[in-house]
């Protein structure tokens, strides 16, 4: 096989009809862009699940009398509190923090943002038992027990509040992806009909080699390179497009979230994790719509 | 070389049948006439010949192959063994005529050495020795013929089917054009040619098969056109 002469055939087929091939290449790339957008999610929530993973804490606040009047626990009801939460089964640790020391963890939470610290006062902060809990998924226990105990104000589970923010992420990830599904149809009819418009503005090159004895890999092979070379254009582009989207929209906007620990940032080394499958994606679809569209339509 | 057994062709569009019965032999190296009223079969027994159709009934042998049994894959091989020139010329516009000629060879993925080998030689041969980079545009009607046979003998086949290849030229350019196809015939290769052209038939004297209806109603071995009507 001549690969020179295969390579000139897909340029000059590529050119022949640029209009369409920037078509397929552009739905190509932003359905791509769009399941990589959806995998970098599934990535950032398994790795938000790996960091937090033992770290859960169940909070137990008490009441701004307790707060106020009981900084080192020892009175009570707190100091009944806290033996109680010690002799609960499944309880690893209880850490007391008093009002000034919450204030203080609050004000390295939100450093980033200052308008918010401006706005927060000491007496806003209840004192804390910090619960962890050998099994994080049994904060219920907790809960059931301690809530509206005398000096309890509230019982306040992080894994909860974990759970909704995964559901808003594992949301936004079925979005990208059934976008991505639909972009990825429109992606193979075009690749599908930009074929058989290639096929047909070289009907008369393709009559001759049939006639002169050409087999079909080599009739048909320039058509489908055309179509993956295509598709791996529009992966290029997917990645570039993922790439600049990171630079300049989503560390802006989730800086705040990611210096202050509590969304991982996405780096680029993930964006290079997922590429590869973009590539492949762009690769197979194509190479398939190609092949099938040639089968079934184009008389070769 | 070439041999028809009872075929019969009958298209799904059509009730009478494009080819009826006919049994054919060519020998190596024959020059053979088909003739016949348009619609008579002639295209249909070339076709046949090519593989881009296979008969309802019968057998169709080329060379080695048989032709309406072989496998797809196959097909490329017998292609290969045949020439093929039409009366519009089919020549690719975008390349010159070396180009053309050329792309015979590169479609069946020849060595580029003996490519630029043999071009040469063929377009010495069919005598467009100095229009090598002349793009078919700039040919006269006879000589994008010759390009044409250039291309479908370039490979040196074993048979040649020409059809009509004199029907777009004038009577001077067409007999210059059975010369050259005398000439490919004297090397070996057998030449089927269809055609309407009563003059050229007639001073050929070669072999004549005539179709009509899609059956075979005459075949003399040194025939004219017109005889018998």
């Amino acid at each position: 096989m001549r690969t020179s002469f295969v390579f000139s055939e897909v340029v000059t087929g590529l050119r022949r009809n640029v209009t369409m091939t920037i078509a397929m290449i552009l739905t190509t790339a932003i359905s791509l862009g769009l399941l990589g957008g959806g995998l970098l999610v599934v990535r950032m929530v398994d790795k938000m699940q790996a960091n937090y993973a033992g770290k859960l804490e169940v909070s137990v606040l008490l009441t701004n009398d307790v707060s106020a009047n009981d900084k080192d626990c020892t009175q009570q009801p707190c100091a009944g509190l806290r033996s109680q939460l010690e002799q609960t089964s499944g309880v690893e640790t209880v850490v007391f923090q008093n009002r000034d020391e919450g204030f203080e963890r609050f004000k390295r939470i939100f450093e980033a943002q200052p308008e918010l610290l401006k706005l927060a006062r000491p007496e806003a902060i209840p004192a804390t038992f910090r619960v962890k809990l050998e099994d994080p998924d049994r904060t219920d226990v907790i809960k059931q027990a301690f809530e509206g105990k005398p000096g309890v104000k509230g019982v306040d589970d992080q894994g909860k509040f974990l759970e909704r923010f995964f559901e808003g992420l594992n949301g936004l990830r079925d979005v990208a992806l059934i976008l991505a599904l639909i972009q990825a149809f429109a992606a193979l009819l075009l690749i599908s009909n930009t074929i058989q418009v290639s096929a047909f503005t070289r009907r008369v090159e393709v009559g001759i080699m049939r006639l002169v004895g050409a087999t079909r890999w080599y009739t048909q092979l320039p058509f489908l390179i055309e179509a993956v070379v295509a598709g791996i254009i529009g992966a290029v582009s997917a990645v570039a497009g993922l790439v600049l989207f990171k630079a300049f929209f989503l560390d802006r906007i989730t800086r705040n979230l990611t210096e202050s620990g509590i969304i991982p940032p996405i780096g680029y080394l993930d964006i290079l994790i997922v590429s590869p499958w973009l590539f492949l994606v762009a690769i197979v679809i194509s190479a398939t719509t190609g092949y099938v569209t040639l089968r079934l339509y184009v008389r070769l | 070389m070439i041999r028809l057994e009872h075929v019969s062709k009958v298209y799904k569009t059509s009730t009478r049948p494009a080819l009826d019965d006919v049994s054919v032999e060519v020998d190596k190296g024959e020059f053979v006439f088909l003739i016949g009223p348009s619609g008579s079969g002639k295209s249909t027994f070339l076709r046949l010949l090519l593989r881009e159709e296979v008969p309802t009934r019968g057998r169709v042998y080329v060379s080695n192959f048989d032709v309406a049994k072989m496998s797809r894959r196959r097909v490329p091989r017998l292609r290969q063994s045949i020439g093929c020139v039409f009366q519009d010329f089919r020549l690719l516009p975008t390349k010159t005529v070396a180009e053309n000629v050329a792309f015979a060879l590169e479609v069946i993925g020849k060595p580029r050495n003996t490519i630029v080998k043999v071009v040469p030689e063929v377009l010495q041969l069919v005598g467009l020795d100095g229009k090598e980079d002349r793009f078919p545009t700039e040919l006269s009607g006879g000589e994008q013929q010759r390009v044409a046979i250039a291309r479908a003998f370039v490979n040196r086949p074993l048979v040649l089917i020409a059809d009509e290849p004199t029907g777009n030229l004038d009577p001077d350019t067409s007999q210059d054009i059975m010369l050259l196809l005398e000439r490919i015939n004297r090397t070996g290769t057998t030449v089927i040619m269809a055609t309407h052209d009563h003059g050229i038939v007639d001073s050929m004297r070669r072999r004549v098969v005539e179709l009509a209806y899609g059956k075979v109603v005459r075949d003399d071995a040194r025939g004219v056109y017109g005889v018998g009507r």
